[in-house]
């Protein structure tokens, strides 16, 4: 590890790796196992699609507050969606199987149910796993609702004053889904360390099976689990990685590092997030960028370790 | 084991012959021999599979009917999964009774095909007779499942007294054509022959080009409906259906019915030919 670079505990010393003069740090995202389920919105145009996408994404970015996190996937062309209109697949995850149902039937009912000419289906046919996520929706329809089955799958017609709402009644979830993989900038300044976040999301952005759930995809307020000052905070800010606390507090920050953002990625599988990470580590290794690191507990929490220079192709 | 059990009619038939139950999911775990025991019955009498066509193949979950099969019934009749292909023309009651896997008819088939289906798909790439999706004789519910997908026409009384599942038919259809229907679904792309619906408590029928509704059934609203824009898709993409693209929007007419019934019935007329014109 050069000179002036301090590392925070879980570093090991290492022969130096950069990448276009960015030094990746040797350590790992440690990552959690988490229950995922992916909505395809269709609607007339892709302008109805997106607007009930937001809305089902929205205020969902951690489970810690908002019970879910979700995020637009990608659009969708006709000849990929069921009903061949214009589409957005979103995937949303959560911690238990219960949870992600009632999410989907929550979210689902407020942003698809009332978004006009919307309908809804499962982004994931093939997971064995099911929830019956808009069963409890069809009751909307006051026993006006009428049932269909296409292709062995049920969909419920709603009633509306639209039209119908076309929904299927369930939902594939993957139960080996990743959430909390993560890199951190470390950048000489804001202005940096953003142009580098913004060019990290644009490479990941798109990448089947991933979404980066916080607002523009990025962070500024990574945590640490608990905290020193308030009993029964879940978690509290990241103090090792605020610039502004440097001087009072074991900060893991590189001379010359005065901001960083996090990217924090949720994923179908393990291999969705070690491909979006290395795309996205790779876009970020700009000027004014100092270091790549990761936010992990010592390995002892998260089943799921990304090693960042593993994923690099720069194992040491 | 086969990639396949073929089986083909040895001669011309004299009479009828009745098939039902030689099915590729028994055939499954039979050796030649043992399949060319199975019972058939030439009118009323008793023969064996063997008597009457060549049998090739053993243990396969595919089963191949070759030769002039238009007076052998009950084709794939009761068949629970596993594919029964039919190279030519079929004879009564065909892919009847069946629960799972695909009975696919070449040609046409007779009288009575898909009587009281559970579960499957029934393909027939030529035209089906009469009681289409149908009940059996006395039953009060006739198709409870599965899929039906004929390309040519069919007769009359097409889905009647159906409970669940899907019948499409690409070219036009006799009278009373969902007549008692309970549920399910009906779509028609062809002409739709007099008194549909007739006595439908809930259930679908969906017609392309148009036809004469019943008095007993009520107009509701002309609209886009999305079920249909997605069974139409799933239709054309698994299985080439014909439906014009022009079909998937609508708008379609809505009409519900039948009144002398539950009411919850409904009849789609797709009305887009008359913004087509108007355009």
């Amino acid at each position: 590890m050069s000179a002036g670079l301090k590392a925070p505990p879980y570093v090991r010393y290492c022969r130096r790796v950069e990448i276009r003069g960015v030094f990746i740090e040797d350590t790992f995202a440690e990552a959690f196992g988490m229950r995922a389920a992916r909505v395809v919105i269709t609607a007339r145009t892709i302008k109805w699609a997106r607007a009930a996408a937001t809305k089902l994404t929205g205020f969902a970015t951690s489970v810690i507050a908002c019970k879910c996190e979700a995020a637009i996937e990608r659009e969708l062309t006709p000849d990929e969606t069921p009903d061949a209109r214009p589409g957005v697949s979103a995937l949303l995850f959560t911690m238990d199987s219960e949870s992600l149902g009632k999410r989907l039937t929550e979210r689902i009912g407020q942003t698809v149910l009332t978004c006009p000419t919307a309908s809804c289906f499962d982004g994931l046919p093939d997971a064995p796993d099911r929830l019956p996520a808009a069963r409890a929706l069809r009751t909307f329809g006051d026993r006006f609702q009428i049932s269909k089955v296409v292709n062995g799958e049920r969909y419920w017609r709603v009633p509306v004053m639209e039209g119908e709402c076309l929904l299927q009644e369930s939902f594939g979830m993957q139960k080996k889904g990743v959430g909390g993989g993560n890199f951190l900038i470390l950048a000489e300044d804001v202005t940096s360390a953003l142009a580098a976040a913004e060019a990290a999301v644009e490479a990941i952005d798109g990448t089947p099976g991933v979404i980066l759930p916080f607002p523009g995809g990025v962070v500024r307020s990574g945590s640490k689990v608990g905290s020193r000052g308030y009993k029964g905070m879940i978690a509290s800010t990241n103090d090792a990685y605020c610039p502004t606390l440097r001087p009072l507090t074991a900060s893991a920050l590189p001379d010359g590092v005065n901001s960083v953002l996090e990217i924090v990625l949720d994923g179908l599988s393990p291999d969705a997030i070690r491909s979006a990470m290395r795309a996205g580590i790779d876009a970020a290794c700009r000027t004014g960028v100092r270091a790549i690191s990761a936010g992990n507990y010592g390995g002892k929490l998260g089943p799921h370790h990304f090693h960042l220079r593993e994923i690099m192709g720069a194992a040491s | 084991m086969s990639d396949a059990v073929v089986l083909t009619l040895r001669s011309r038939l004299d009479g009828p012959l009745d098939v039902r139950g030689v099915t590729p999911d028994r055939c499954a775990g039979l050796a030649q021999s043992e399949i060319a025991a199975l019972p058939v019955w030439a009118g009323a009498t008793r023969a064996a599979l063997g008597d009457v066509f060549d049998v090739r193949g053993e243990r396969a979950l595919r089963l191949e009917f070759e030769g002039d099969l238009r007076a052998v019934h009950g084709l794939g009749a009761g068949t629970a999964a596993g594919e029964v292909s039919v190279r030519g023309d079929a004879g009564r009651e065909t892919g009847a009774h069946m629960t799972g896997g695909v009975v696919h008819v070449h040609g046409s088939t007779g009288d009575d095909a898909g009587q009281a289906m559970a579960g499957g798909v029934l393909r027939v790439d030529g035209h089906a007779g009469s009681r289409l999706a149908g009940a059996a004789p006395g039953a009060s519910k006739g198709v409870t499942g599965g899929e039906i997908v004929v390309f040519g026409a069919a007769g009359d009384g097409v889905a009647a007294l159906m409970r669940r599942g899907l019948v499409a038919v690409a070219g036009g259809v006799g009278s009373f054509a969902g007549r008692g229907m309970i549920a399910g679904t009906l779509l028609v792309l062809g002409p739709v022959g007099d008194q549909p619906g007739l006595g439908s408590k809930r259930g679908s029928i969906i017609a392309a080009a148009g036809l004469t509704v019943p008095p007993t059934y009520r107009l509701a609203c002309t609209y886009e409906p999305p079920h249909v824009r997605l069974l139409l898709t799933s239709l054309r993409r698994r299985f080439a259906f014909p439906a014009d693209a022009g079909l998937l929007a609508g708008p379609y007419d809505r009409y519900c019915g039948d009144a002398g019934e539950v009411g919850k019935g409904e009849i789609l007329v797709w009305t887009g030919h008359a913004r087509s014109s108007r355009a």
